[in-house]
């Protein structure tokens, strides 16, 4: 559990860095640097993203998998780690 | 044109690119480095999903919008940079 918390803290302050969520199989969002709304917002919308991607990787060649995302957007970049159980979501802002 | 043959060409020339494919806004291929049955696939996937991204995004934040998506699985990353009337995909392995 530590070490969860080491890395946590780790990516939350590298540069730019604007939030973590960590999202389980469900889409129920376990730990956060964001406020609530936030979160749950990020969690739903990503998790189902994740899942769409998931399906895309797969259906094109059902022997790959989904490894990471990397969604880049005007304001920021979103990129998601997904697990077994866990979605790993860290927002960033690469300008700063 | 002869601009567009040449950054396809540079792009394709690059280490590790296994196919370019770039899409219209209908998610009809108009130009494509691979077979036809793979170019069809990924362009149907593909541009499903970055639509639904790109929804993702602006659900997430409404003056916000997709700029870039890199999607990385096991066996390779795929790479799709959306504009208004085009979507450009390029399929690479990082490895190579």
């Amino acid at each position: 559990m530590a070490e969860v918390e080491e890395t946590l803290k780790r990516i939350q302050t590298h540069k730019g860095v604007i939030g973590i969520i960590v999202v389980n199989a469900e889409g129920i969002p376990i730990r956060t640097t964001l406020d609530n709304s936030t979160t749950v917002q990020y969690a739903a919308q990503l998790h189902h993203l994740t899942m769409l991607s998931r399906s895309a990787v797969r259906e094109l060649d059902p022997q790959n998998d989904l490894t990471f995302l990397r969604i880049k957007s005007k304001k920021h970049e979103i990129m998601v780690a997904p697990e077994k159980d866990y979605l790993l979501v860290v927002i960033q802002n690469p300008s700063e | 044109m002869a601009e567009v043959e040449e950054t396809l060409k540079r792009i394709q020339s690059q280490k590790g690119v296994q196919g370019i494919i770039i899409i219209n806004a209908e998610g009809i291929p108009i130009k494509s480095t691979l077979d036809n049955s793979s170019t069809v696939q990924y362009a149907g996937l593909l541009h499903q999903l970055v639509m639904k991204t790109r929804s993702t995004v602006r659900d997430l934040d409404p003056q916000n919008d997709l700029t870039f998506l890199r999607v990385r699985s096991k066996k390779n990353e795929i790479m799709i940079a959306p504009d208004k009337d085009y979507f450009l995909i390029v399929i690479q392995n990082p490895s190579d």
